[in-house]
């Protein structure tokens, strides 16, 4: 009897020991650790989310001479450290918010990270970053916008993405300029899946446009592993409003796009909030049913050798896809950090995180179409922003606003 | 007696210097915290699942039951999440009476199908219910107001909790197992047919060990939402929660008093280990691995790991008469 | 009635067919073995993958990709009968979940490693233009789909009644020790059925694939429509899994347009919870 449970105990402690052999690494670097979705459903958006990053951290320790103005980019890696190079750790939250909270303590104390950025999904930043929190660990959210992760009071978080409410205002300017222009927009629609991300903006983008006296006369929630979108089109082809907007991940956003075409109903102006309509595998595979598709985008590629020319060329290198707006803003977070640890010359994190504070970027030193970067008492970065693009022939182009824009806006949506 | 306790005493020991023994790492205090917390709820759906043999893959309706009780209380009144705890144990059993009595009456698959179907649908509901969250779900106290908040940084604390919590259920498992009740299980699970007919009140014995099962299974939820400080209708109410507790007290040995523990001390660090190894590159070879690892295991351990040592093999042959795929 | 809700019914109804479809098979080694396989959903998975390959490498559509991929899951079916199936069998109904939830792991994940996490579609062209009756359309995918499901439901249940094989394979499922004295080899019986079984959900992924989105997990999504397809429609029932499929189909796409997308599961979940709790035998099975 007793030597069995001894063999169970020796089984254990060959896995423990198996846990640890890793870890020693290069002492040289500066590690962050960054935990995205690598498994599970979000796998897809995480891998290109760790590509993005990936190419950021290429950029700083071996360097690209077209990116002169974005700070870090000549490749000497951090001056201010001694040129030391930046390592990234990557962990898997695979979809869990208990999986990203048991990774952000590995990277914390046993890969010894010195910050984390992450973690794709809104509830489990909220995990992560509490852990980062107890251990006194900046922690750089480039994308999830859920409200309430700036409300918590937190002195470790900080957030350089745009959030819902910057969307809802800009959808709103952005669509009375069409009313003006004299498109109708007298109906409107939200088409939202039912998770966190679709419900926080349906209700924000509701808000602002009864704020801004835009009539949304249909509000269409469904749940995102749907096997069939059939009925949402078929309510939408009973109604028939002039503008409907989609909040959607990517497995029911193609379904959208096939379905529309088959039961043949599309609206004058058709608006997507990014997230699914924006990743490369619909962008690839259903671009050319959505053609006039009027997109929010932080990421837009410019003109022929500006920065997000080049860093789009750079990043079709390495993947085979356009960078998309979600991965553009994990890239541009892990530079902020980047920046931020050079700033504080250590790698101490009280350091760090008074670096962070003291960030301020100007629009032309960031790769996202952002205004800047400099954040609140809350972590919030108040110069992020958006863009509106469109879908003109198979590839989305910055149409709005004007002083941003490099194509023409041209409507009503076309479609298929 | 000694033969038998000593080995016991033994692994005691262990498992209350454990945190000592791994002091200087976190993560494998984290660890073990982990492995006992997943033995709780594994421990919980033995009750119902193993010793009764009614397979039920719905119970994440009672871990979230326990995990919502924990944050809603704290979110909505601001309560110390761990005072929302017997609130949800009281929730979990009180659904367990409700569906226990038509459901139970259904048998084999029939009755996990059930339990999927009306865990999914809760699910649902609370995907939709914004007073518990909705599909954005609840964080609990990112900083601690008090002490009774429960909320640590180290995993310690929680590790000597959650032993407390695991060795009572296990004791009162035990005691269970040694009394009438639990010889009447033992009897609904072997034929449910033949224990009716010897004036066994098989529908009255289930339905007593799927409440039990139900606010045991609630208590794991509640620990967890204290520990990890945020729920959603995924990580409460999901499909995998359910599949999880199965999973452990099948591997290890199902209605035996420590296969669920079992279970959870090989499957909880081969997923963490494993996760840390190869999750980071992205190819999704954890899940392989655990995949690979579970089919080996039902393919050469039908009944679980802890039934080769204990020499207890049933009999290969025909499935037993928990088996008969209609209802009763 | 309105035109829309016409179109509502009609969508429903093709894809409840393919719901029927890709639930046949679960069904049929459900009835034949009494065994849940909880990779049903990546098996379909599987063949849409295999269909996405054919694509691919030779630019064949579905008059390719269907027989192929029938072949494909015809054989994985039966390696997974003859490595694991016919073992788990012999324990309890624990290791039965434990074995085919760790087999969907096993498969869902190897299909994440080989093919990455990406959404795959093939192109909206494969077919041809939508079927238009009056105000009605109805795409040629689901409708090519929604047809073969008829076909492939309506042989399997032909083979099951009508054949000497079938009647050979419904004395196993009755009593496999009956049907060995009478000189049936059981073993050989269920390997059929699990090749019959994963053969036609190879038909129903294939054809899936033309209208759907591929991905690794998207068997998940299918799976659970497929089990409450199988449980509604009544234990080993191949036309309850019709009728089922059909039923569930107009129901989803009803409730979704007149209360609400998000309440389909609801009525769904519901609607079959008390179809357990009050005829547990489901809708077309032996009580």
């Amino acid at each position: 009897m007793f030597w069995q449970k001894g063999a169970l105990a020796a089984f254990g402690a060959a896995l423990l020991a198996l846990g640890s052999a890793h870890g020693a690494a290069a002492q040289q670097s500066v590690k962050i650790g960054a935990i995205y979705p690598l498994s599970g459903n979000a796998a897809s958006a995480g891998g290109f989310s760790k590509a993005a990053i990936e190419l950021a951290v290429d950029l700083i320790n071996n360097g690209n001479a077209d990116l002169k103005d974005v700070p870090l980019a000549d490749g000497k890696g951090l001056p201010r450290l001694g040129g030391a190079k930046i390592e990234v750790v990557f962990a898997d939250n695979q979809g869990t918010p208990a999986a990203g909270q048991n990774q952000a303590l590995r990277l914390i104390t046993e890969e010894k990270v010195v910050a984390l950025i992450g973690a794709y999904q809104s509830g489990i930043t909220v995990t992560t970053s509490a852990m980062a929190e107890r251990h006194g660990i900046p922690f750089m959210a480039p994308e999830s916008v859920a409200a309430n992760l700036t409300e918590r009071g937190f002195k470790w978080f900080f957030r350089a993405t745009p959030v819902a409410g910057d969307f809802a205002r800009a959808y709103s300017e952005f669509l009375k300029e069409q009313q003006a222009a004299g498109q109708k927009t007298a109906s409107i629609a939200v088409v939202n899946e039912n998770t966190e991300y679709g419900n926080s903006v349906a209700s924000v983008i509701k808000e602002q446009f009864a704020k801004d006296g835009l009539n949304i006369t249909q509000v269409i929630p469904y749940s995102a592993n749907t096997t069939d979108v059939q009925p949402q089109v078929l309510q939408l082809k009973e109604k028939n409003p002039d503008v409907v907007i989609f909040i959607s991940y990517t497995s029911d956003a193609i379904l959208y796009a096939k379905t529309m075409k088959d039961l043949n109903w599309k609206p004058a102006i058709m608006i997507a909030d990014d997230a699914g309509f924006n990743d490369p595998s619909f962008v690839a595979t259903s671009g050319a049913l959505v053609d006039g598709l009027v997109n929010r985008s932080s990421f837009a590629v410019g003109k022929p050798g500006s920065v997000s020319a080049v860093i789009n060329d750079l990043y079709k290198k390495k993947t085979g896809n356009d960078l998309d707006d979600p991965s553009a803003r994990a890239m541009q977070g892990m530079l902020i950090l980047a920046d931020a640890i050079n700033r504080a010359g250590s790698t101490e994190p009280a350091k760090i995180q008074a670096a962070l504070k003291a960030t301020d970027l100007k629009a032309n030193q960031v790769i996202t179409g952002y205004n800047g970067v400099k954040f609140d008492d809350k972590g919030q970065n108040v110069l992020a922003s958006s863009l509106i693009t469109q879908m003109q022939a198979g590839k989305y182009v910055p149409v709005w606003p004007k002083d941003k824009s490099v194509g023409e806006l041209k409507l009503p949506y076309k479609g298929w | 007696m000694m033969r038998r306790s000593l080995p016991l005493l033994l692994f005691a020991a262990l498992a209350l210097l454990y945190p000592l023994l791994v002091a200087g790492s976190e993560v494998y205090q984290r660890l073990g915290a982990l492995v006992v917390l997943s033995a709780i709820g594994a421990s919980a759906w033995n009750l119902i699942g193993g010793y009764a043999g009614q397979v039920s893959v719905g119970h994440a309706v009672f871990f979230g039951a326990g995990a919502y009780a924990a944050l809603a209380g704290y979110a909505q009144f601001g309560m110390p999440p761990v005072a929302g705890a017997p609130i949800g144990v009281a929730v979990a059993i009180l659904i367990a009476a409700l569906i226990g009595v038509p459901t139970l009456r259904l048998s084999g698959h029939y009755f996990s199908m059930a339990t999927i179907a009306v865990a999914e649908l809760v699910r649902v509901l609370v995907t939709n219910w914004e007073w518990l969250g909705g599909a954005q779900g609840i964080s609990g106290p990112a900083v601690p107001r008090t002490v009774l908040d429960l909320s640590f940084t180290s995993a310690v604390p929680y590790y000597y909790i959650f032993l407390a919590v695991l060795a009572a259920i296990l004791f009162g498992t035990w005691r269970i197992e040694k009394s009438r009740m639990g010889f009447y299980l033992r009897a609904i699970k072997d034929s449910e047919r033949a224990a009716r007919s010897l004036g066994v009140a098989a529908g009255r014995y289930k339905l007593y060990a799927y409440m039990l099962s139900a606010g045991l299974t609630a208590v794991a939820g509640a620990l967890y939402a204290i520990m990890f400080g945020f729920i959603d209708p995924e990580s409460g109410c999901g499909i995998l929660i359910s599949v999880k507790m199965l999973i452990m007290a099948a591997l290890g040995g199902a209605g035996l008093l420590f296969g669920p523990l079992v279970g959870a001390l090989i499957l909880v660090p081969l997923e963490e280990i494993s996760n840390s190894l190869l999750g980071g590159k992205g190819a999704g070879l954890t899940f392989v691995v655990y995949g690979a690892m579970i089919v080996v295991i039902a393919r050469f351990l039908p009944s679980g790991l802890l039934a080769l040592f204990a020499g207890r093999m049933r009999p290969a042959g025909k499935p037993s008469e928990t088996e008969p795929s209609h209802a009763a | 009635m309105s035109s829309i809700l016409l179109q509502v019914i009609v969508s429903g109804l093709l894809i409840g067919a393919v719901y029927a479809l890709f639930s046949s098979g679960l069904t049929l080694i459900w009835g034949m073995m009494n065994v849940i396989n909880f990779a049903h959903g990546d098996f379909v998975m599987l063949a849409m993958y295999t269909a996405f390959l054919v694509w691919t490498t030779f630019g064949g559509g579905p008059a390719a990709a269907v027989p192929i991929a029938a072949v494909v899951l015809a054989t994985i079916g039966l390696l997974s009968y003859f490595l694991l199936v016919r073992h788990i069998m012999k324990g309890p109904m624990l290791a039965q979940i434990l074995g085919t939830f760790g087999l969907a792991l096993l498969l869902r994940y190897s299909a994440f490693w080989y093919f990455g996490a990406n959404f795959k579609t093939l192109p909206d062209s494969l077919l041809g233009p939508p079927f238009v009756l009056g105000s009605i359309r109805v795409d040629a995918p689901r409708l090519l789909a929604g047809t073969i499901g008829l076909l492939v439901t309506l042989s399997l249940h032909l083979i099951l009644t009508r054949t000497a094989l079938g009647s050979r394979m419904l004395a196993v499922a009755e009593d496999a020790t009956a049907a060995q004295l009478m000189g049936i080899r059981p073993e050989r019986m269920q390997a059929v059925a699990w090749a019959l079984a994963a053969g036609a959900t190879g038909i129903a992924g294939a054809l899936i694939a033309t209208f759907f989105y591929t991905s690794p997990t998207v068997g998940e999504t299918l799976a659970i429509v497929a089990f409450v397809t199988v449980a509604f429609g009544g234990f080993g029932s191949v036309p309850g899994a019709l009728v089922a499929g059909l039923l569930i189909g107009v129901i989803e796409a009803v409730s979704a347009f007149m209360i609400g997308p998000v309440y389909k599961d609801v009525i769904v979940y519901t609607l079959f919870v008390l179809v357990l709790w009050t005829r547990p035998q489901g809708l077309m099975g032996k009580a």
